[in-house]
């Protein structure tokens, strides 16, 4: 049986799509369209539709995770009325944002006020294009792609500043000032943590660095990595404890404070494209991304896609963490926030990239002995 | 950046009710606070002057709507007073417990909403979740939730119903099992201490000159607390401590709090246990005829505004789940109360709003105002 790949799903649905159309066609249109180009252009399109299909429905599905869940934490039921347990509960809502006429403040800049939650949200989906999820699931061997990740990932508080300002409030301006200044006090230590990983695996490959987890998972030898990556994307998640930008007791929602409807509607899903690609990214770089330890029974990887479906569970159990962290946390302020990301986040951050040098200096982890092809 | 005023308020999630909190800030520094209210006046004190006595209750419930029992008491207590009626003691241990449980419930609330503010989202359905489970005692013997009109000048509408006083037990129990969770959720939290500790400090003399009044002033570690120092209802009958902490920031209020919380639960078991003992009349035996009926009949109104009664003035304090209420209640002979005032501990409590947040950051003001417990009902009246 051909393994499947996300390319060969998308060959294939174009190559059926254009054969339909060929069929009813006239010889020699049908020739251009059965063309190996067109094929190839079709399935692009198709490659791309599938993503933005499979990126939406799983930010949607992360909605009804994180509502069962913090409803559990709570001592409720979350979600329970529209479709099976509540599944199509975000659908009824995401559709009753739809519907809702969005109104700029009169004093608002028009442009800015619509660019920023439009850009962010392009932003938030481009990254989908880069991640890996299985092995032959990703969009081809960028041997940058964890840093393409990170680079688009950290395109965020420019747009959010953009439609904070632009939305002439002052409770807006404050959110941003806040975002801005948290997102870039926290970029310092997520990328120093993820220098950790890239030392030891050696690459910026994320299917690379998925490969050489086939030893041992990184989380390992770099749980003080973990630690700050997890902590730094709570805060580029903006995420409770570090959801200061729209603290809601202090400046009402923060720098979404005017927008409703759709544009409220994009800044949401982009917050939790987010959540979606920080989950991602920590079982990538240290939970060993689609792959199973090998002391777990080999049938359990071996059926069709079940790199994905391990994948999935991976994802949705640390993000299922970072619920447990809002349900359980209160809310920093952002000098003691600003303060712990550069006095402690970044010295940690350093420590794990020399721990991690360490490591491949001597071709050894303390438990789990020694591997000589490790590093580059 | 330069600085600028924002304007906390009518609308806004940290105000808890309507009122503006007008805030001059420099950056995330706070420079000045100037609290508005007004936004929520009724004219409570001008209506009752045009009410019979027992249909002030009504207002009086709406006083504070989070701690209607206590406005009641206040009331009800000033009014008999004016009015010269003693209730029977079994009405005074009845209108304990409700003071009692009413501070529970309240207490359970200002908990809730004071660890939203905090971002903690757990805690808050948490107190919500047990804050109704008193309010279903209260709906079992009152019929409400929230407004009760339960008590009456002289005693109680009514005597509790059959197998509450084990049901209200069963409720004690859960609460009591409840609070070190609570504890845990909070104290336990380095990031709770770290936003808290140090925070909205109002020392004891700066409280009183104030005038602010109950957890907030105890937990500058003054003990002034009416329920001993000027007993009312049944309270110099009953054994409790005054809560007191000694920090006078916001960790001191949530102990205090948290305090009161426990030794409530320590009076109401007493008061069950007696009420069990001591069956008898709930409301007294000797009341001015009108207060029974009080509307009037119809064509007859000119009969009952000639009815004279001995005059009366009443005074009455209260320590209310808020702080220290007071009212005073003048009876000139008439039907209606001829003035009705009420002095509210949260309108001294918020008035001193500039001693406890100046200087602190624009995030530290939900979690300060928060541990002031502010019930705009009361404060705008």
């Amino acid at each position: 049986m051909a393994t499947l790949t996300l390319y060969s799903v998308a060959y294939d649905i174009a190559r059926g799509l254009l054969g339909v159309l060929g069929s009813v066609l006239p010889a020699g249109a049908r020739a251009v369209v059965l063309s190996g180009d067109a094929v190839t252009g079709l399935a692009v399109l198709v490659f791309a539709a599938v993503l933005l299909a499979a990126s939406m429905l799983n930010t949607i599905l992360l909605i009804w995770w994180e509502r069962k869940l913090l409803g559990r934490f709570m001592d409720r039921r979350g979600a329970m009325h529209v479709g099976y347990a509540g599944l199509l509960q975000n659908f009824a809502d995401g559709l009753k944002l739809f519907r809702k006429h969005t109104f700029p403040p009169r004093e608002a800049d028009g442009l800015g006020f619509y660019f920023g939650p439009t850009a962010y949200m392009v932003t938030s989906l481009a990254i989908f294009g880069i991640l890996p999820i299985s092995s032959g699931w990703n969009s081809g061997a960028l041997p940058l792609s964890l840093l393409l990740a990170l680079t688009i990932f950290s395109f965020a508080p420019l747009f959010i500043f953009v439609s904070a300002w632009s939305s002439n409030n002052k409770y807006s301006l404050m959110g941003g000032l806040r975002s801005a200044a948290q997102m870039i006090a926290y970029e310092v230590p997520l990328l120093l943590a993820v220098v950790a990983v890239v030392v030891l695996a050696g690459s910026f490959d994320l299917t690379t660095i998925v490969y050489e987890q086939r030893n041992y998972w990184f989380w390992g030898p770099l749980f003080l990595a973990l630690i700050v990556f997890v902590a730094a994307m709570l805060a580029e998640m903006e995420r409770i404890p570090f959801d200061l930008p729209e603290a809601e007791a202090e400046l009402v929602e923060g720098w979404n404070t005017e927008y409703g409807g759709m544009l409220f509607a994009f800044f949401m899903l982009a917050d939790y494209l987010r959540a979606l690609v920080g989950s991602i990214l920590v079982v990538l770089l240290f939970l060993g991304g689609w792959t199973l330890p090998s002391w777990v029974p080999a049938g359990l990887s071996s059926f069709p896609l079940a790199g994905i479906l391990w994948f999935m569970v991976k994802t949705y159990a640390v993000f299922g963490l970072f619920v447990w962290v809002r349900a359980s946390l209160p809310r920093v302020r952002t000098d003691q926030l600003l303060r712990v990301g550069w006095n402690r986040m970044i010295p940690l951050a350093l420590l794990s990239v020399f721990l991690a040098a360490a490591v491949v200096t001597v071709r050894c982890v303390p438990v789990l002995g020694c591997v000589p092809s490790m590093g580059a | 950046m330069s600085e600028m005023w924002i304007n906390m308020g009518p609308q806004h999630p940290m105000t808890h009710g309507l009122w503006n909190l007008r805030v001059r800030i420099d950056g995330e520094m706070i420079r000045d606070v100037d609290p508005e209210i007004g936004y929520l006046h009724r004219g409570i004190e001008k209506i009752s002057e045009d009410r019979h006595y027992n249909e002030v209750i009504t207002l009086m419930d709406r006083c504070c709507y989070v701690a209607g029992f206590a406005w009641e008491h206040l009331y009800i207590l000033a009014a008999e007073q004016a009015l010269h009626v003693t209730p029977p003691e079994r009405a005074e241990y009845l209108r304990t417990m409700s003071d009692e449980l009413q501070r529970i419930a309240s207490h359970l609330m200002w908990y809730a909403a004071f660890v939203q503010d905090l971002g903690l989202m757990s805690p808050f359905l948490y107190g919500m979740r047990d804050r109704d489970l008193v309010l279903d005692l209260l709906q079992d013997y009152t019929g409400a939730r929230m407004t009760y009109e339960y008590m009456r000048v002289g005693g109680v509408r009514s005597d509790l119903p059959a197998g509450f006083t084990d049901r209200a037990r069963k409720v004690l129990d859960w609460l009591s099992d409840r609070f070190h969770e609570y504890d845990q959720l909070c104290l336990g939290s380095a990031i709770f201490r770290k936003r808290c500790d140090g925070l909205g400090v109002l020392r004891a003399n700066d409280a009183v000159a104030h005038g602010v009044t109950g957890p907030m002033l105890r937990s500058a570690g003054l003990k002034r607390d009416l329920r001993k120092d000027r007993p009312y209802a049944a309270y110099d009958r009953l054994e409790f401590d005054v809560a007191l902490a000694d920090g006078a920031d916001v960790t001191a209020r949530y102990l205090v709090r948290m305090e009161e919380l426990r030794q409530s639960v320590r009076i109401v078991r007493q008061v069950l246990d007696w009420l069990d003992r001591h069956p008898g009349p709930s409301v007294a035996d000797r009341l001015p005829r009108w207060l029974g009926a009080p509307y009037a009949p119809i064509g007859n109104e000119g009969y009952l505004l000639k009815r004279s009664y001995p005059k009366g003035i009443g005074f009455s304090s209260v320590e209310e789940p808020h702080g220290e209420a007071q009212a005073y209640v003048v009876n000139d002979g008439g039907e209606h109360p001829y003035r009705v005032k009420f002095r509210s501990p949260v309108f001294a409590n918020i008035s001193a709003a500039r001693q406890y947040l100046v200087g602190y950051h624009v995030a530290d003001i939900p979690p300060i105002m928060g541990s002031v417990d502010v019930c705009v009902g009361e404060v705008d009246r």
